[in-house]
């Protein structure tokens, strides 16, 4: 009696550990009725589950966005589900190894951070990719930067901070990360007199502002507007957009230097949260992907959701990624050598 | 009245009860990973009714952590590992359904007394969260690294030994100060750190498996006549909780309050609790041996811990724990902006979540009561039916945290290194408190340091702390020098 129990019990928790796997899929609706005219057998998504890539952990920006594009995307390609693949790990490298290696037969593409091109640039070993080959599917928001300034620093303004002869504390996320050669670029580009403390993750570096312990941090300005909203600060520099009433990076720029160095930050917002296909991908299959993924990103039910979830839609098109990273791609010996210097070891 | 008041919210609580108990119940599985495959289904629901399902899905998933913690020593997380210490050793001694019963007392009772808690400090929350630094964290980190005298046994030098090999693991991951790679080899799937549920699979379930292989039989080893499995068990279990009030309201709060401290963990929340039950008790000689207050400290803060850390969470949109952090993510998605402008525009919201939580603890007592005492008689199957769907559990568990074959490996070579401590009566639980710690440790000083140099040490948050270590070490070791009335202090694990 003991060992049915024992094995209905076992049974019962097997069964219900592979349901629960099913259910990360099981609220994504179908698309194959809404898009029955596009099942024709000229479509190789017909049937098919389109697996979508993320290189973070579930609930983050880049998961909320893919997730969101996934379910029209799949609806646009006449596909059956979209199945999120959460691949988190070494600083978005190996969701990005991975998507490299995945099969280009279209069914499989993902995010990635644009991030990655500083860590490219520097010649990082762990890439096993060369992110200027991705085929890249469109861009569906930019991350533009921004300075934010607690109320209590004692520099209110950029002409103020330009001219500090104090050393002023700036938080940024791990070295190495994309938040930490930001900071560390901008230092450079404008000769700043800051000391930039890093390990503060998420939001952290702003509860470290409230502390009063540093003055400021350089991040997405999404992240931050919050903070800003509820009158803890207020933002002194923009690169990559634009802010209401907030001088953008280039009105200070005196250098040739300053100005490369800020250029490439601004590609690097422009290519807030891009998607792409492995190399190698069929142009006509591309060419799907590109005009669905279009589609999804000027569909009025799609914006509304977005809306909804206050995730802000910028759409861009394949191409103009692909520039976009080209240009990025694209910089002189004194720049990598400040990019390397700054994660460089002692 | 979000939740009472509204059948559809509260149908989404209890619907997230049992969800949230069956992924603690699963070694490996956990709290973390319940949120992320759940997250699908809650993506475009109503936000308040998605986020209560969360939030009573979360709140609940160490209730479920505890059953293979103390029937197999096979911890899902690192908070769970802390009862396996006491409850392996009741399940040993036939006294499964008594240790799961107090665990789900403690669990319920912590719950809901680090709701009160919560409630009672909304009002001054902002300046208490402010008043912890990276200077204090760093010593809270230190003050918990003290407690691997406290669960070093009979040995203090075997304790820290494996206590600093566990520090000494915590350390191969990037650097955080100097981003250089650190012991990973050239290997990517470090570069993160060691994954902890791994390392505690590794450290709990391996050994344990291998040892009842080895040694036959079932987890039990009184016979079943005298075990206390059934219903009866159950029952003392849950009057222990209160029979032991004291311990119970302190570790209920102290989890809370460690909870809501950004920058610790809550895996720090039940080792400290743990190790404050070894130092409060008059017998600390029946630490490791099976004693109840073993099981209570740990799981009182197991859950006390998660309200704890919803707070910062909402408040500053910074996570007090792991799971937490995956749960913001999950916020944002349902369209509520955790951040300081809830303070002014979301107290419905944190009110509503406060209550779920609370509720969610009571349900999920009730609901699991049923439960218990059949699951008390696993305890009794024999090992040779057990070790493979366990080992199975293990190995899932191992992998889809980071879906990386190479923990595999891990899960390999340090469990069959935990096999020989366990073999050799080398302490297992200062491993734990070294790799949970260490980063923290590591992170805050140098955070610390970088702000105010070696002054940091003089802050008067830090004084305090220091002053408590001091205090707490000393206390200790007065108590354990003093004559004892029976055997000494020894750890079986």
């Amino acid at each position: 009696m003991l060992k049915k129990i024992t094995i209905l019990i076992l049974f019962s928790l097997l069964a219900g550990c592979s349901q629960s796997s099913n259910d990360s899929n099981a609220n994504q609706p179908s698309g194959s009725a809404e898009t029955a005219g596009s099942s024709s057998s000229g479509n190789i998504f017909a049937g098919e589950n389109l697996n979508y890539i993320v290189t973070t952990n579930a609930g983050g920006g880049y998961d909320a966005y893919a997730r969101l594009i996934g379910r029209y995307l799949v609806k646009k390609l006449g596909g059956d589900n979209v199945v999120i693949n959460n691949i988190p790990g070494g600083g978005h490298i190996v969701g990005t190894n991975t998507l490299w290696k995945s099969k280009a037969d279209g069914l499989t593409i993902g995010t990635v951070n644009a991030g990655l091109i500083y860590n490219q640039l520097i010649g990082v070993k762990t890439l096993q990719f060369d992110i200027s080959k991705f085929s890249w599917i469109g861009k569906a928001a930019g991350e533009p930067r921004s300075l934010v300034i607690s109320e209590d620093c004692q520099v209110q303004s950029m002409e103020e901070l330009l001219a500090s002869v104090e050393v002023i504390k700036l938080a940024s996320a791990g070295v190495g990360s994309a938040s930490y050669l930001d900071t560390k670029l901008l230092a450079e580009a404008f000769d700043l007199n800051v000391d930039i403390i890093p390990g503060f993750e998420g939001n952290e570096g702003e509860m470290s502002m409230m502390r009063g312990e540093v003055c400021g941090q350089f991040g997405t300005t999404s992240s931050v507007q919050p903070f800003v909203d509820s009158g803890y600060g207020h933002f002194i520099l923009t690169v990559g957009g634009e802010v209401e009433g907030v001088p953008n990076a280039m009105e200070f720029v005196s250098t040739d230097k300053a100005r490369r160095i800020v250029s490439l930050i601004g590609a690097l917002s422009e290519l807030g949260r891009v998607t792409a296909a492995p190399p190698g991908t069929d142009p006509e299959v591309m060419e799907r992907l590109r005009e669905a993924y279009t589609a999804t990103l000027n569909d009025p039910e799609f914006l509304a959701e977005a809306e909804k979830m206050k995730l802000p839609i910028d759409a861009a098109s394949g191409d103009t990624v692909d520039q976009l990273v080209m240009a990025a791609m694209n910089q002189p010996q004194e720049t990598i050598d400040i990019i390397a210097d700054s994660v460089r070891v002692e | 009245m979000n939740v009472i008041g509204s059948p559809y919210n509260m149908g989404m609580l209890l619907l997230a009860v049992p969800i949230g108990m069956f992924f603690g119940a699963i070694p490996g599985l956990g709290g973390k990973l319940g949120i992320v495959m759940m997250i699908p289904f809650v993506f475009g629901m109503d936000p308040i009714a998605g986020a209560i399902f969360l939030i009573s899905m979360h709140a609940v998933v160490h209730t479920g952590g505890s059953v293979p913690s103390i029937l197999f020593g096979v911890p899902g997380t690192g908070a769970d590992a802390a009862t396996v210490v006491d409850g392996l050793p009741m399940t040993r001694n036939g006294e499964a359904g008594r240790a799961m019963g107090a665990s789900l007392g403690a669990s319920g009772v912590g719950g809901v007394i680090g709701g009160l808690f919560l409630i009672c400090i909304l009002p001054v929350l902002r300046p208490v969260i402010l008043a912890f630094s990276p200077a204090e964290f760093f010593m809270l980190a230190i003050f918990g690294i003290t407690f691997i005298a406290m669960l070093s046994g009979n040995s203090l030098v075997k304790g820290l030994l494996v206590g600093f090999f566990g520090l000494m693991l915590s350390f191969v991951s990037l650097d955080p100060n100097t981003g250089a790679e650190r012991y990973t080899f050239g290997l990517l799937f470090l570069w993160d750190g060691m994954d902890i549920i791994t390392v505690i699979l590794a450290m709990f379930a391996i050994p344990e498996m291998i040892a009842l292989g080895v040694e036959g039989g079932s987890m039990s080893l009184a016979g079943k006549q005298k075990g206390t499995a059934g219903y009866k068990g159950v029952f003392t279990g849950l009057l222990d909780v209160f029979r032991h009030w004291g311990l119970t309201l302190r570790t209920s709060i102290m989890g809370a309050f460690i909870g809501m401290i950004p920058g610790l963990g809550g895996d720090a929340a039940t080792w400290i609790c743990y190790g404050h039950a070894i130092q409060s008790s008059k017998n600390p000689e029946k630490f490791g041996k099976g004693a109840v207050e073993g099981v209570i400290a740990p799981e009182t803060a197991n859950n006390s811990k998660e309200g704890g850390s919803l707070l910062p969470t909402l408040f500053f949109a910074v996570p007090g724990s792991s799971g937490m952090a995956i749960l913001l993510g999950a916020f944002v998605m349902l369209g509520i902006q955790p951040g300081p402008a809830m303070a002014l525009t979301g107290m419905d919201i944190v009110w509503t979540l406060i209550w779920a939580l609370m509720i969610a603890n009571i349900v999920a007592v009730f609901f699991f009561i049923a439960f218990v005492p059949m699951l008390g008689y696993l305890s009794y199957v024999r090992g040779s039916l057990l070790i493979p769907f366990v080992l199975a559990l293990t190995f899932l568990g191992a992998f889809l945290g980071h879906r990386s074959w190479e923990n595999l490996i891990v899960l390999f070579v340090l469990g069959g290194f935990a096999y020989f401590l366990k073999k050799y009566g080398w302490p297992r639980p200062p491993f734990v408190i070294g790799i949970i710690l260490g980063p923290i440790a590591e992170d805050s000083y140098h955070k610390a340091f970088q702000l105010w140099g070696y002054e940091f040490l003089l802050r008067p948050g830090a004084l305090i702390m220091i002053a408590l270590i001091i205090g707490s070490v000393g206390f200790y070791i007065w108590k354990s020098t003093r004559p004892k009335k029976e055997g000494v202090v020894e750890y079986v694990g």
